[in-house]
């Protein structure tokens, strides 16, 4: 989604930021080291971290913005466990974007790979 | 989603009356939609559902909360093979060890659940169907509780159980497949489920927790507050009523899945 939101919107994105590049977090989007580091300690669940990256992206972004961020991150805390917990497979392994995406990320050392990739 | 009046019929007064997530302590202003479908969750959390009652699905989110913090989830994380180590959980309620497993491994370990895992729960007492409610119960729960430890505020209180049977409904079009458990078919959907499909499309996902129909719509409504309704999952530019872009959501959504060692 964040390379088809790059596209759409003809911004260079930098998809290392997904592995935690803080130098690629940078690149094209908004806040967007605070942001990764924020997402970052959410789901580290790294307390210490948290309330720092809370107040960094606070004084930076503001309010508004904190607060959006929580709901995305405690979003995916939750979408991550329902496809791990129920198993189900990438839908179309076939899209081109999808599997640059999945190369580039070198998404098949998680263990999750296997529910798709074993069918 | 079902009517507020259908679930009205079933509130005690108190429940009725008590607000929930008002967040009137809180250091930051919390959206409206966000306290509104946190109060929903929660109202439909002390309910009997499909397989569970509605003592029994409290007691699953307050398991949910118990995981964080059980030595035995601690050790079977670091351990090689999840399934090697034996052990007892952390547990102050009265479910049984197997739902107790169930979710403290969707908590903490959910990257190791496997097939065979799955597969077994039946001959330890918990149905499929059980396990796919529990799921969603616990999903529901860990996210609305990660968006307050995100925040820094306390969690909120969990509702008072609402006496009743559950309902035992499962789909008629379930099937085998698709993931571990049955799950309804991408097209054809008729009856109860016809109108499931946001916008009449679906994605394995969707698919995931739709055993029990009420558990996706769960979920559903939760993510339609924290992040988007998947109607408007196609605008990859901006939502009119989030403060950050598409982008920006996109990145930290990636990152948490990373994190978390997701591929789908």
């Amino acid at each position: 989604m964040l390379r088809a939101s790059s596209l759409t919107t003809n911004t260079n994105v930098d998809l290392q930021a997904v592995k935690g590049d803080k130098n690629a977090a940078a690149v094209g989007v908004e806040y967007g080291l605070e942001l990764m580091q924020f997402a970052e300690a959410v789901a580290n669940r790294d307390n210490v971290q948290l309330s720092k990256m809370r107040q960094t992206l606070l004084a930076k972004a503001g309010e508004k913005v904190l607060v959006d961020a929580a709901g995305v991150a405690a979003n995916f805390q939750r979408m991550v466990r329902i496809a791990d917990s129920m198993g189900i497979p990438v839908d179309d392994m076939e899209q081109e974007l999808g599997q640059a995406v999945r190369a580039e990320l070198d998404l098949t050392r998680f263990a999750s790979a296997a529910n798709t990739l074993e069918i | 989603m079902p009517k507020e009046s259908h679930y009205c019929q079933r509130y005690s007064f108190r429940q009725m009356t008590m607000a929930f997530f008002n967040y009137s302590n809180a250091p930051f202003s919390i959206r409206e939609d966000i306290k509104k479908e946190f109060s929903g969750f929660w109202r439909r959390l002390a309910q009997p559902g499909s397989w569970w009652s509605g003592a029994d699905r409290v007691a699953i989110a307050k398991a949910s909360r118990s995981a964080l913090l059980c030595d035995f989830c601690t050790d079977r994380k670091l351990a090689l093979s999840p399934y090697a180590l034996t052990g007892k959980h952390t547990s102050d309620n009265s479910l049984k060890e197997t739902a107790v497993d169930a979710v403290h491994r969707i908590v903490t370990d959910q990257t190791r659940i496997t097939q065979a895992w799955v597969d077994s729960l039946p001959e330890n007492g918990l149905s499929i169907e059980a396990y796919v409610e529990l799921a969603g119960i616990v999903v529901c729960m860990f996210s609305i509780d990660e968006f307050h430890r995100a925040l820094g505020l306390d969690l909120e209180d969990l509702p008072e159980p609402i006496g009743g049977n559950p309902s035992h409904y499962r789909p008629a079009q379930a099937e085998f497949g698709t993931g571990f458990v049955p799950m309804l078919p991408k097209e054809g959907l008729t009856g109860p489920e016809e109108s499931l499909w946001p916008g009449g499309r679906s994605a394995n996902v969707l698919r995931a927790l739709s055993l029990v129909p009420d558990a996706l719509k769960d979920w559903l409504a939760l993510s339609s507050a924290q992040y988007l309704a998947v109607e408007e999952m196609g605008n990859m530019v901006r939502h009119e009523d989030r403060s950050i872009n598409r982008l920006q959501m996109e990145l930290i959504a990636a990152r948490v899945s990373a994190i978390n060692e997701c591929f789908y």
